[in-house]
């Protein structure tokens, strides 16, 4: 990378604390977090004034400078990845550009992401607003070996490019004395033939005293921004706004995705290029190049789908085959039953005297502990029970599905399976913005929800929050199906995994149809793919185990304690035939199912590895008989369906009101139960 | 309230930069009390902040690798 031309130290002072009336505007762009509200700083100075942008609750802070001697009036607008707007900050930054006229922008970009920062750069580059490039956070770009080429950059923009270090006030004169040279970018992706012709027949048409150049604003026009179609129709008539609308219908056609993705695509390409041609990390090796290969596949439509199977394929074999059977029957016999067991009986046995509380803790002397009631050491003991399904079973699970998970996330690969999931929710017929709370509930339906305030209307927000409560398993739950899949048939496992997408299907299909039609794409940056480090896999495994331990443990103990209680006063066998026409009548299950089907309220994977440790015996010995495959199945179909966790289920209530969290709620409950029995029937003359 | 560390994050799956104070998990979660998930204010990808036992782990990698690094 070219240096800094100068360090903090050389650095002239800028002319600052000047509140005066600026002759032209200033206006500072970039993605968020880039270190612009620094740049901002440093320029103005103390004497700023915050408003909302009109009609918005979004901030926009405003100050005065000299630079050179030229006052100027200076504007940080909110973080923005793009002049398309996506949310209300993007077209805060979108709509000052559109209105102030003659204005020039800096944009102040992470130089360790220059990607990102160009696709911007493209954008002011076809909106033809004069602009400099602040290459920001330069030493912590070098220090990680990325070398960018700032002159060639200038030379293939066509417009200044400074390297800085905001914070350290270091390249901000030489930033000052180029403002004033500003001038348009040459730099105008070229899209593919259809886009070409449609941008010419709607560019004569579109204003041309807007901030903003006709390319952008007829781009903006074709992919259908619905917040352009104010100011255009200030300036419209009607038909040519009807003109425009059938030019964006004709190419739209052409497409299965949205003229959004396909021009963003499009775009990323040229950028792609230029980021290439401008920067160098420290020895690129032919891994490197396989990476590049491999993370191109990877986001393939069709190659990406053998590279996702490998994937999952690699995660059901150490999840489901090593952490499943090898640690949990490892940690469930060897340490819990044979060792830590019997030394807490006998620890008790000799602390407290023989008696009623002995008795209480531990149960009759001799009498194995799965026949009898122990507090601790019982057949619903604390210990026995509970601490042996927190850590014997579902820990060893979830601890190999977060090394598999860390190792994904290291390697890169994880924004990757999120385009694919993405591409797959799609064709199933999900809503294009209601696809990225789906994606995230794999990790945690409760944070999920809460995204779910990214849909519009509140008619999106309840359909994505019913979906996420219904089908979308969260990491810990998704963690013990593996386990569970790994101990029955392939068919078995097959009829589990259609079962579900079906359900999804048949509910996002119906949720595409009541949502209103307009999809908005999530754009992720695709970092290269890179060999995993085991460090950074580690300390992520060891932050999820933590979490886990902190989150799940006092539900699993709380689930035990009401298990054990309920038994000392035989509510156990009240509630077993209470539900025993529905788990064993309907769904054909032994009747002790119902018991872990309740307490999956506490924990989806509570009542998961409830059903874990009634089969695992028979999974193990290879005696799962096709009674007991078709069990399993359908078990884990109604579990996976079931009413959420206490955490999501509050999150509902809150997020979306009482009502409708019972109303969610008493949907879910027939229908979760009505999906197995239907399975359940399907199976025993199918399978 | 969350027991998030506030500092700068990355997330892992949209690489965005941000500061984690106020990022933690709501108090709508009856588990939000000492949660330490942070949600992404760019993507809304959530995960377990690295403090604890995975803070001191990653701290001791870090000096190891400072170590190697002024060795060389």
């Amino acid at each position: 990378m070219t240096p800094p031309e100068s360090s903090a130290r050389a650095e002239p002072r800028l002319e600052r604390k000047q509140v005066v009336a600026g002759a032209r505007s200033l206006i500072l762009v970039g993605n968020p977090n880039v270190g612009k509200s620094v740049v901002f700083g440093a320029l103005t100075g103390k004497y700023v004034t915050v408003s909302n942008y009109p009609g918005t609750t979004v901030e926009v802070t405003r100050g005065s400078a000299t630079l050179r001697g030229e006052p100027w009036h200076v504007m940080d607008t909110p973080g923005t990845n793009n002049l398309l707007p996506m949310s209300e900050d993007e077209q805060v930054t979108r709509d000052i550009l559109l209105v102030e006229r003659g204005c020039v922008c800096l944009q102040v970009c992470d130089a360790k992401n220059l990607r990102r920062g160009l696709l911007l750069s493209a954008q002011l580059a076809e909106a033809q607003v004069p602009f400099l490039l602040a290459l920001n956070m330069a030493d912590e770009a070098a220090t990680r070996g990325i070398r960018i080429d700032a002159e060639r950059l200038s030379r293939e923009l066509g417009v200044d490019v400074v390297p800085t270090v905001a914070v350290q006030r270091v390249g901000l004169a030489a930033v000052a004395d180029r403002i004033a040279k500003a001038r348009p970018s040459g730099f105008l992706p070229r899209y593919d033939e259809a886009i070409e012709e449609a941008l010419g027949d709607i560019l004569p048409l579109m204003p041309s005293r807007a901030g903003l150049g006709r390319r952008a604003l007829a781009i903006m026009a074709l992919v259908g921004d619905e917040s352009l179609r104010a100011h255009l129709a200030a300036s419209l008539t009607e038909a040519d706004l009807a003109r425009i609308d059938a030019v964006r219908r004709r190419v739209a056609a052409r497409y299965p995705e949205s003229l959004r993705f396909v021009i963003a695509r499009q775009r990323l390409v040229a950028v792609d290029r230029l980021h290439d041609a401008v920067v160098s990390r420290g020895g690129v090796s032919g891994a490197g190049r396989l990476g590049r290969q491999l993370g191109a596949w990877s986001t393939h439509p069709v190659l990406g789908v053998p590279v996702l199977a490998a994937v999952l394929f690699a995660c059901y074999e150490f999840v489901g085959v090593f952490g499943a059977k090898t640690a949990v029957d490892f940690l469930e016999n060897e340490v819990f039953y044979r060792r830590l067991v019997p030394w807490l009986d006998a620890l008790v046995r000799w602390a407290v005297p023989a008696g009623r509380i002995q008795e209480f803790l531990v149960g009759p002397a001799g009498v194995p502990f799965r026949e009898h009631a122990g507090f601790l050491v019982g057949k619903y003991g604390l210990f026995s029970m509970g601490l042996s399904y927190g850590m014997a079973i579902v820990l060893p699970i979830v601890a190999t599905f977060f090394v598999a998970f860390s190792v994904l996330e290291d390697s890169g690969y994880l924004p990757r399976l999120a385009v694919m999931v993405n591409r797959v929710f799609k064709r199933m017929g999900l809503n294009g913005k209601a696809v990225l709370p789906m994606v995230l509930g794999l990790g945690c339906d409760t944070m999920a929800t809460m995204t779910a305030r990214i849909m519009e209307t509140r008619k999106e927000r309840i359909i994505v929050t019913l979906l996420l409560a219904l089908g979308v398993p969260c990491s810990a739950q998704l963690a013990v199906i593996f386990a569970m899949l790994a101990g029955v048939s392939p068919g078995a496992a097959a009829w589990f995994g259609v079962s579900i997408l079906a359900v999804l299907f048949v509910v996002g299909w119906l949720a595409a149809r009541v949502i209103p039609g307009r999809g908005s794409d999530f754009m992720l940056e695709l970092p290269p793919l890179r060999v995993p480090q085991a460090g950074n896999v580690a300390v992520k495994t060891l932050a999820r185990i933590e979490w886990y331990l902190r989150e799940a443990l006092p539900l699993f103990l709380l689930g035990t304690l009401i298990l054990w209680g309920l038994d000392r006063v035989h509510g156990l066998d009240l509630l077993e035939r209470a539900a025993a026409p529905v788990v064993v009548g309907w769904l054909d299950l032994p009747k002790e199912a119902a018991s872990a089907f309740i307490l999956g309220f506490l924990r989806r994977d509570y009542a998961a590895a409830g059903l874990f440790a009634h089969y695992e015996p028979f999974m193990k010995a290879g005696t799962m008989t096709r009674e007991m495959n078709i069990e399993v199945t359908v078990a884990l179909v109604t579990v996976t369906l079931f009413i959420p966790c206490i955490a999501n289920f509050f999150m509902i209530l809150k997020e979306r009101g009482w009502k409708t969290g019972a109303a969610i709620a008493a949907f879910i409950l027939p229908f979760s139960v009505g999906a197995g029995a239907l399975v359940n029937a399907l199976m025993r003359h199918l399978y | 309230m969350p027991a998030i560390v506030a500092r700068q994050e990355r997330c892992p799956l949209c690489g965005m930069e941000f500061d984690a104070e106020g990022q933690g998990c709501r108090p709508s979660c009856p588990l939000a009390r000492g949660c330490r998930v942070i949600c992404c204010p760019g993507c809304g990808y959530s995960y377990p902040q690295e403090t604890g036992l995975a803070g001191k782990l990653r701290g001791l990698l870090e000096r190891r690798r400072a170590r190697g690094e002024g060795s060389r």
